[in-house]
């Protein structure tokens, strides 16, 4: 079997469905050699520019740096010299590993996206990680098919094949100069692009969005990160930063309230910068856009400084669209813009489905018109919710403090627990009942066109306009309370985004409707066959 | 601050409503459900007990869990196995399987047959004693999945062979 695999290279920039195998870009061992010598640096720099004593104290950061660089890189090679792809007529295989060979296919016809990816050593050298996504194995929990990596130009031309772009990979081609990986070509091509009038732009990065990046919890969890960096960069230097701290503040005078206010304000503000410069480096030349291929179109993001993400999404499997905007940052219209498709994975932390950077719901819903079309779907206005829904929140709400306040009503009786115990769960009380007004405002759902739009969540309001044709299965569900109080619950499943679309509590006379308009056809045969008759 | 809304009456008499599937599930489901709370609360329940007798410091903070575990148990035992056999029915027609489910929240799926992926029979080790087996029809979806539990263990195998058949007839990657 190796055999066949292991034959001579051919020639790098042929990538084409002859069927050879071929080997990944040498230049990925140019690159861990690169990696070897780098990691060896640090202690180089400390013995020789600092003069660090050489003890096994002082020494072991940096020779922990060293073999975990040189380890990575010698695998990393093993790993290049293991590996071949091949694309035929109706397959792309790859067979790679050493002790555990791995042969997987996927057949062409099932490929969903093709993704390309550059870290900044890969933007040095001009490589590119290619990511073939086909909807079911991401689905399944299976690695994906990835290669790394392959020079710029190659990964250009298999993406365009795989897409089927044979036609405008031969104008980007004469554009793109394989070697180099200049902004400037970069711009040519996307221009010429546009003048042949196949990219159609949505959105690009505006600066001042970073406003809407900077504040949030992460921020201290960013600050202690960066905090702990220095502190442990400078003790290896043997410089104790909390000594230095202690030395030229006064902390006695200052107080522990100050000291609480210095660390929440100095924290919130080191940390808010450090999530902006992470916003700029990840979303460096963010551009949204909709490229058309012959009769296949996809929604494009291009992003990232050092590296560089670029993602696209068929448009064919594209479900709907979900705009979420999280409850404490609602006042400054903040919003998240996510695709609802099939075949990509919500869990993945790179965020695939979300086809912008957390930014103003006014671009938002800009963006949502133009992928979904006039009128957009999002925008419908969505009535109220019947009053009982609020009822049934509230309810909730105080059943919930009562449990809390039952659980610790005994220890603090017998004096196990302390009686602040018993107040702090009272006061969960009005916090409950304001989150079941916030919760029941949210509510919404309509039918709009081809589209049902759905909306709820408390700490995130989700307006989800989901395809009508795309529903799977429907359900109805009614509590003992919400028969009570008159509502239903009414799902929509589908295969695509989190695959159950939620309208939370509608009035029960008109759930079957909406269900009925949800998913046409479906269960027209088992409606109630004496009102039928009635109508007639 | 609410005053605003316009409050819609449910009116029950105009809104389309969705008849009951047409059959029933076995009367041994009640038997099942029964011996289910046993091994899940029951055991819960001893061992609630148990180290409230065994740990003295801890007894303070169990009394109120086991108070709460013993009326689910008792609940789950003796009122919701008849409850569900009132409320579970179920149906397989041409284009679709429709089933009613649940006690306390009670809920009405449907599934089009056109979107059926796999049709299994599925039998835990309590069903195999009582001759029992559930029909899990699943859908692209992950949440889509319809679950008919308490039928016949030969009527859940002709009827997953039934719908394997139908699925096999439609056309597309069902997504």
């Amino acid at each position: 079997m190796n055999g066949k695999a292991l034959q001579p290279t051919p020639p790098p920039s042929a990538t084409s469905e002859d069927g050879e195998w071929r080997t990944l870009s040498a230049r990925v061992i140019w690159v861990d050699l690169a990696q070897s010598a780098l990691s060896l640096l640090p202690g180089v720099i400390a013995i020789y520019l600092f003069g660090i004593e050489l003890s096994l104290n002082t020494l072991w950061p940096f020779a922990l740096i060293a073999v975990v660089g040189v380890i990575g890189a010698i695998s990393d090679i093993i790993r290049w010299l293991f590996t071949r792809y091949r694309i035929t007529d109706t397959e792309i295989e790859r067979r790679t590993g050493v002790l555990v060979r791995r042969h997987r296919s996927v057949r062409r016809d099932r490929i969903r996206s093709v993704d390309t990816q550059a870290k900044l050593r890969h933007r040095l050298t001009g490589l590119r990680v290619v990511t073939i996504g086909a909807g079911q194995q991401t689905s399944s929990g299976e690695a994906a098919f990835v290669l790394d990596a392959l020079t710029r130009h190659d990964a250009e031309l298999l993406r365009r094949l795989l897409l089927r772009e044979q036609s405008a990979a031969t104008v980007h081609v004469d554009a793109a100069d394989a070697s180099t990986d200049a902004p400037a070509a970069e711009d040519t091509t996307a221009k010429r692009a546009e003048q042949r009038g196949d990219v159609e732009v949505f959105a690009t990065l505006q600066p001042w969005w970073v406003v809407y990046n900077m504040f949030s919890i992460w921020a201290y969890l960013t600050a202690a990160g960066l905090l702990w960096g220095a502190f442990w960069l400078a003790s290896t230097f043997g410089v104790n930063l909390f000594d230095l701290a202690t030395r030229f503040v006064d902390w006695d005078q200052i107080g522990w309230f100050g000291t609480v206010v210095i660390a929440i304000v100095g924290g919130g503000i080191i940390g808010a910068i450090g999530m902006g410069v992470n916003f700029f480096t990840s979303n460096w030349r963010f551009t949204l856009a909709r490229a058309r291929v012959a009769d296949t179109t996809f929604l494009r993001t291009r992003r990232g400084l050092f590296s560089t993400r670029e993602v696209n999404r068929d448009e064919a499997r594209t479900r709907g669209l979900s705009i979420g905007e999280p409850l404490l940052w609602r006042w400054m219209g903040m919003a998240d813009t996510n695709v609802i498709t099939t075949g990509l994975d919500l869990w993945d932390t790179t965020e695939p489905t979300a086809i912008l950077p957390r930014g103003p719901k006014s671009v938002a819903l800009d963006v949502a018109t133009r992928v979904l079309g006039e009128p957009c779907p999002i925008n419908t206005p969505l009535p109220r919710h019947p009053r009982a829904a609020l009822r049934r929140r509230l309810w909730w709400a105080t059943l919930l403090t009562t449990v809390a306040v039952g659980f610790v009503a005994i220890p603090v009786a017998t004096g196990a627990a302390p009686i602040w115990v018993l107040w702090a769960a009272i006061a969960l009380w009005p916090l409950a009942l304001a989150a079941a007004a916030i919760a029941y405002r949210a509510l919404g759902h309509a039918i709009s066109g081809d589209y049902l739009v759905v909306r709820s969540g408390l700490l995130s309001r989700t307006t989800s306009a989901l395809r009508r044709d795309a529903v799977s299965t429907i359900a109805v569900r009614q509590s003992l309370l919400q028969k009570r109080l008159g509502l239903s619950t009414v799902s929509a499943m589908t295969a695509a985004g989190w695959s159950t679309y939620e309208a939370p509590d509608v009035a029960t006379s008109e759930a079957v409707s909406f269900a009925m308009q949800a998913a046409p056809g479906l269960i027209d045969e088992f409606l109630d066959s004496r009102r039928s008759l009635h109508e007639i | 601050m609410l005053d605003d809304i316009t409050e819609i009456t449910p009116d029950f008499d105009t809104g389309d409503r969705m008849r009951l599937p047409r059959l029933r599930i076995e009367r041994r489901a009640i038997a099942w459900w029964m011996l289910r709370a046993f091994v899940l609360w029951g055991v819960l329940l001893a061992a609630l007990i148990v180290a409230a007798t065994l740990w003295e410091p801890a007894r303070v903070w169990l009394t109120a869990p086991i108070v709460a575990v013993g009326v689910i148990f008792l609940a789950k035992l003796l009122v919701e196995p008849w409850w569900r056999y009132t409320v579970h029915r179920w149906e397989i027609t041409e284009n679709a399987t429709y089933a009613a489910n649940g006690w306390l929240v009670r809920e009405w799926r449907v599934a089009p047959s056109s979107r059926i992926q796999t049709v299994d029979a599925v039998r835990g080790p309590l069903e195999q004693l009582l001759g029992l087996s559930t029909l899990r029809v699943t859908t692209a979806s992950s949440y889509g999945t319809v679950k008919i539990r308490g039928l016949d263990r030969a009527t859940a195998e002709e009827a997953a062979t039934r719908l394997a058949v139908v699925a096999e007839l439609s056309e597309g990657d069902a997504t």
